[in-house]
C-alpha cells in the first residue's frame, strides 16, 4: 500500500524546508519529492543495515549488548556520581529531547554545551555584546533587493537557500533572478569548455601550467540595476560565487579589516589605505554605494566569518556594519545555521538557563561564559570526568587532545548511528531519527519553530533521544535521594 | 598572615572567591578553615583543598605557595590587603577588585583583573586572554587601577577599558584595546593585529613592533615622547594615529617610528 505525506520538514539542515512529500510504501519511505540531493540521501538512508539497534555498555573492553533498563541505569550512575560531567550535541535532535537534557543537566551539575560552540558560538556571543537587526527568511524571499553571502556558500551547504528563500524565489515584491542566473550558466558553460580545450591542448604540448590570478573585478553595471542582486564575499571562488552578480575574494583571514573599512566608508570617511584585504577602496566604494542604496538588504554570514581569524569580532563587526546601514537604508544579517536544529538547542537551553550554550551548572545555578565553561576548554584542560553526547559525533571532529580526554573517561553516547564517537563509548543507546521515526520541534536559522513530522514506525524497541533521557533523568534522582539517606 | 598550601594538584575547577583579605580579616583559622569553596559540583570546606597556617607578620595578608591554576575568583571584589601567589593563578583572578595588591610570582590564566576599579594588579609571568576585560556581554571593562604583566599578554585584552593603566612588558596579543574609550595601555615589545578596533578613545602605545595598523586609523602626526602615567613616559619617535573611523573614534594609537619602518608609507599623508 502506498500513502503520499505532504509537507514534511527535512531534517538535515537549519534551512529545515518544509516542503518535502514524501510517499511511503509498505511502511518505509519509498519516494521523495521537492527535496536537495542531502534531503534525499537522509530520508531514503534511514533503514539502512548497519543502524545499531540494542543498547551497548561496554564490558572487559568491549561492548556488549544489554536492555534498555541495564544501560540507563549504568548512565544514570555514571552521571549521579560524576564531579564535572558534560553534557553535548543536542543540534540534531528535537526541542523537547533538548528541555530533559537541560534539566538533566541541571540535576547532575555539569556543563551543557551544543555544537553551536565549535561553529556558530561566536555570533551569539557577539549578538550579545552588540544586538542584532535580524528578520524572518519570509520577509527576505519577499522584499529584499540585494543578498550578500559572506564567508559561506549555500550552494553546496544549504542547497535549496537561494531557491526558497533569496534570489532565485519568486516573491511577492522581488521576483526570481534564476532566467539570468541560466544565461549566465549557460554562457560561462562555453567558456569553460573553451578553457578545457585549451588545457587539453597544453597537455600535449607540456608547456607552463596556466596559473590562475586572484584578482578582484571592477564592480558590474549590473550593481546597480533595478530588482535582486546577489554579492558573496568569500576567500575562494565558491559555486555560490560563480551565480553571484559580484565576487569579492576577500585575503584569507582579512575580513576584519574588509568590513571595517566598508563601515568607515557606509560614514563617508576618507581612508589612508588604497586597498584593504586585496580589495581596491574605489570598488569598495562601489560596493558601498549598491548597499546604501539598495531598498532592503540582508548579509547572511557562515563559517567563513565565524571560524577564521577574529571569530566572533568578525560578526560583531558585521552586526555593527548593518547598524550603521540602517541609519541610510533597511539592512538585515543572519547566521547561516548548520545542522538542522542547532538553532533550537540555542533557544531551549536559553529560555531554560539564560544562556544560548555552554552552561555550566556546577554550583546549582547556571553559569555561562565560553572559554571558561565550553565544552572544547573544559576538555583540553583535562577537568570533566564523565561526558553524554546526544546526537553528535565530537570524536570525528573535536581536536585530538580534546578527544583522548573525552574517552579516557565514561563516555555514555545516544546516538541512531554507530558513529565514532559511539564506537569509543561506554554506553550506547540508538535512537529513533528525529523527523522521520519521531515527531517534534525545529526552530529553522531564522528563529522560526517548525513541527518536525513522525512519517515512519522506528525498528522494534527502540526509543527516543527524549524517552531515553527522561528515563536517565529518573533513574539519576533515584540513585541521588538514595544517597542521601545512606548519608543520613 | 595567613599562608595556603593547596593539598593536592587539584583536577576540577575550584570556585574560591572567599580567599580574600576582606573575608579573612578578623577571622581565626579555625574559621578559615570553614569557609566554603565548590570543586566541581562539591561544595567543600576551605581547610579540604587547603593546609591553612597563621603567622605574626602583617603584611601580606595571604600568601598561597603552590600552583593554584584550577583555583578561580582569588581576591574577587578585594577592597584592601595584600596576595601573593607564589606559583600559577586560577581564572578570573581579581575581578571586581576595587583596591588592595596582588602578585603572582608566575602565570596567570584568563580574565585577570576583569571589571578591575581600583588596586594594583602585578604578574610576573604571563597572562591569559581577556586581561582587564569584562564577562561576555559586558561593556563594564576595566575602570581604574594598575595592571604590570612582566611576560606576555593573551588575546582580547583590555577591551572596554574604560580607565586605569595596564603595562605589558612583553607582548601583546590581537584585539588588544577593543572598543576601549579611556585609560592607558603600554606595550613595550610587539603588538598583535587589530589593536585599538572600534576604539573610541585613550590610548595605546606600542613599543615594538606592529606588523599592521586598522585601515580606519588615520596618521596624525609625529611624537617624539608619550606620557604613560604621572612620571613615566614612553620615549618614541612615535606615529600617532587617530581612529577608530568605524565608530569615529578619537583613541589614540602610538607606534615606535624606529621599529616599524614599514609604516613609512602613511608619511605622505602628513
Ligand atoms: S536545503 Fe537543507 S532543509 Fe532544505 S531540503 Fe536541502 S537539506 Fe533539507
Amino acid at each position: 500500500m502506498s500513502t503520499t505525506v505532504n509537507a514534511v520538514t527535512c531534517p538535515v539542515c537549519g534551512c529545515l524546508c518544509d516542503d518535502i512529500e514524501l510517499t511511503i510504501e509498505n511502511g518505509v519511505i519509498a519516494k521523495v519529492k521537492n527535496g536537495c540531493a542531502m534531503c534525499e540521501s537522509k530520508f531514503l538512508s534511514y533503514k539502512n543495515e548497519h543502524r545499531n539497534k540494542t543498547p551497548l555498555v561496554r564490558k572487559e573492553g568491549k561492548l556488549v549488548p544489554v536492555s534498555y533498563d541495564e544501560a540507563i541505569h549504568k548512565a544514570a550512575e555514571i552521571l549521579a556520581n560524576a564531579n564535572y560531567p558534560i553534557l553535548y550535541g543536542w543540534s540534531s535532535t528535537d526541542c523537547e529531547a533538548q528541555r530533559v537534557g537541560v534539566e538533566l543537566a541541571e540535576e547532575v551539575g555539569g556543563v551543557l554545551d551544543n555544537t553551536a560552540v565549535v561553529c556558530h558560538g561566536p555570533s551569539i556571543l557577539s549578538v550579545q555584546e552588540v544586538g542584532i537587526p535580524t528578520c524572518t527568511l519570509g520577509q527576505i524571499r519577499h522584499r529584499a533587493d540585494l543578498v550578500i553571502y559572506w564567508g559561506c556558500d549555500p550552494w553546496s551547504a544549504h542547497p535549496r537557500h537561494l531557491e526558497r528563500y533569496t534570489t532565485f524565489t519568486e516573491g511577492r515584491f522581488e521576483g526570481s533572478e534564476w532566467k539570468e542566473y541560466m544565461n549566465k550558466v549557460k554562457a560561462s558553460a562555453g567558456k569553460k569548455k573553451l578553457l578545457s580545450l585549451e588545457r587539453r591542448e597544453i597537455v600535449k604540448r607540456k608547456p607552463e601550467p596556466i596559473i590562475e590570478k586572484v584578482t578582484v573585478n571592477k564592480p558590474p553595471e549590473t550593481l546597480s540595476k533595478a530588482g535582486r542582486k546577489l554579492i558573496v564575499i568569500d576567500v575562494r571562488k565558491t559555486m555560490t560565487a560563480e551565480v553571484a552578480d559580484y565576487f569579492i575574494q576577500v585575503q584569507p583571514g582579512k575580513d576584519y579589516e574588509l568590513m571595517l573599512a566598508i563601515r568607515a566608508l557606509v560614514k563617508d570617511h576618507e581612508l589612508d589605505v588604497d586597498q584593504v584585504a586585496g580589495v581596491p577602496v574605489e570598488y569598495l566604494e562601489e560596493l558601498v554605494d549598491a548597499m546604501v542604496n539598495c531598498e532592503f538588504g540582508v548579509i547572511f554570514f557562515g563559517m567563513g566569518l565565524t571560524q577564521s581569524a577574529g571569530k566572533f569580532r568578525n560578526v560583531d563587526v558585521a552586526i555593527s556594519l548593518i547598524r550603521d546601514l540602517n541609519r541610510r537604508t533597511k539592512f538585515a544579517i543572519l547566521p547561516m545555521r548548520g545542522h538542522f536544529n542547532v538553532t533550537g538547542a540555542n533557544t531551549v537551553s536559553t529560555w531554560q538557563s539564560g544562556y544560548p550554550y555552554s552552561v555550566d551548572f556546577s554550583l546549582g545555578y547556571p553559569r555561562y561564559n565560553p572559554g571558561e565553561t565550553s565544552v572544547v576548554d573544559v576538555l583540553l584542560r583535562k577537568e570533566s570526568d564523565a561526558a553524554l553526547i546526544v546526537a553528535s559525533d565530537p570524536a570525528s571532529n573535536f581536536p585530538r587532545k580534546a578527544v583522548e580526554h573525552l574517552v579516557a573517561n565514561p563516555l555514555i553516547v545516544i546516538d541512531p548511528h554507530m558513529n565514532a564517537t559511539a564506537l569509543l563509548g561506554d554506553v550506547v543507546f540508538p535512537a529513533a531519527i528525529v523527523g522521520i521515526e519521531k515527531a517534534g520541534t525545529a526552530y529553522r536559522m531564522d528563529h522560526v519553530p517548525l513541527p518536525l513530522k513522525k512519517v515512519v514506525e522506528p525498528p522494534e524497541g527502540i526509543l527516543s533521544d527524549e524517552e531515553i533521557l527522561s528515563r536517565i533523568l529518573e533513574e539519576v534522582r533515584v540513585i541521588k535521594s538514595q544517597k542521601m539517606q545512606e548519608a543520613a | 598572615m595567613i599562608t595556603l598550601t593547596p593539598l593536592r594538584q587539584f583536577r576540577f575547577p575550584v570556585m574560591a572567591e572567599c580567599i580574600n583579605p576582606d573575608v579573612f580579616q578578623g577571622k581565626s583559622v579555625d574559621e578559615i578553615a570553614q569557609l566554603t569553596v565548590w570543586e566541581g559540583n562539591k561544595q567543600k570546606k576551605l581547610c579540604e583543598l587547603f593546609k591553612i597556617e597563621q603567622s605574626l607578620a602583617e603584611a601580606p595578608s595571604i600568601v598561597i605557595n603552590g600552583n593554584v591554576e584550577e583555583v578561580r575568583r582569588i581576591g574577587s571584589g578585594m577592597k584592601s590587603g595584600e596576595i601573593v601567589i607564589n606559583g600559577n593563578a586560577g581564572m578570573h583572578l581579581g575581578e571586581k577588585m576595587a583596591g588592595g595588591k596582588i602578585t603572582v610570582n608566575g602565570d596567570a590564566e584568563g580574565w585577570a583583573g576583569s571589571d578591575m576599579k581600583n588596586g594594583l594588579l602585578e604578574i610576573m609571568g604571563n597572562a591569559g586572554p581577556y586581561l582587564a576585560s569584562p564577562y561576555r556581554g559586558s561593556s563594564t571593562g576595566m575602570r581604574g587601577g594598575k595592571i604590570i604583566v612582566h611576560g606576555n599578554v593573551g588575546t582580547d585584552a583590555a577591551v572596554f577599558l574604560k580607565g586605569g593603566t595596564i603595562k605589558i612588558l612583553g607582548d601583546a596579543g590581537p584585539f588588544m584595546g577593543f572598543r576601549m574609550c579611556d585609560g592607558t595601555i603600554h606595550i613595550e615589545k610587539n603588538c598583535g593585529t587589530r589593536v585599538g578596533a572600534c576604539m573610541t578613545g585613550g590610548k595605546i602605545v606600542v613599543s615594538g613592533v606592529l606588523e599592521e595598523v586598522l585601515p580606519t586609523f588615520t596618521i596624525d602626526s609625529v611624537k617624539a615622547k608619550v606620557k604613560i602615567e604621572e612620571g613615566d613616559s614612553a620615549t618614541g619617535p612615535f606615529y600617532v594615529f587617530l581612529g577608530d573611523l568605524a565608530e569615529n573614534g578619537n583613541g589614540k594609537l602610538y607606534v615606535s617610528k624606529a621599529n616599524n619602518p614599514h609604516l613609512s608609507t602613511y608619511e605622505k599623508y602628513l
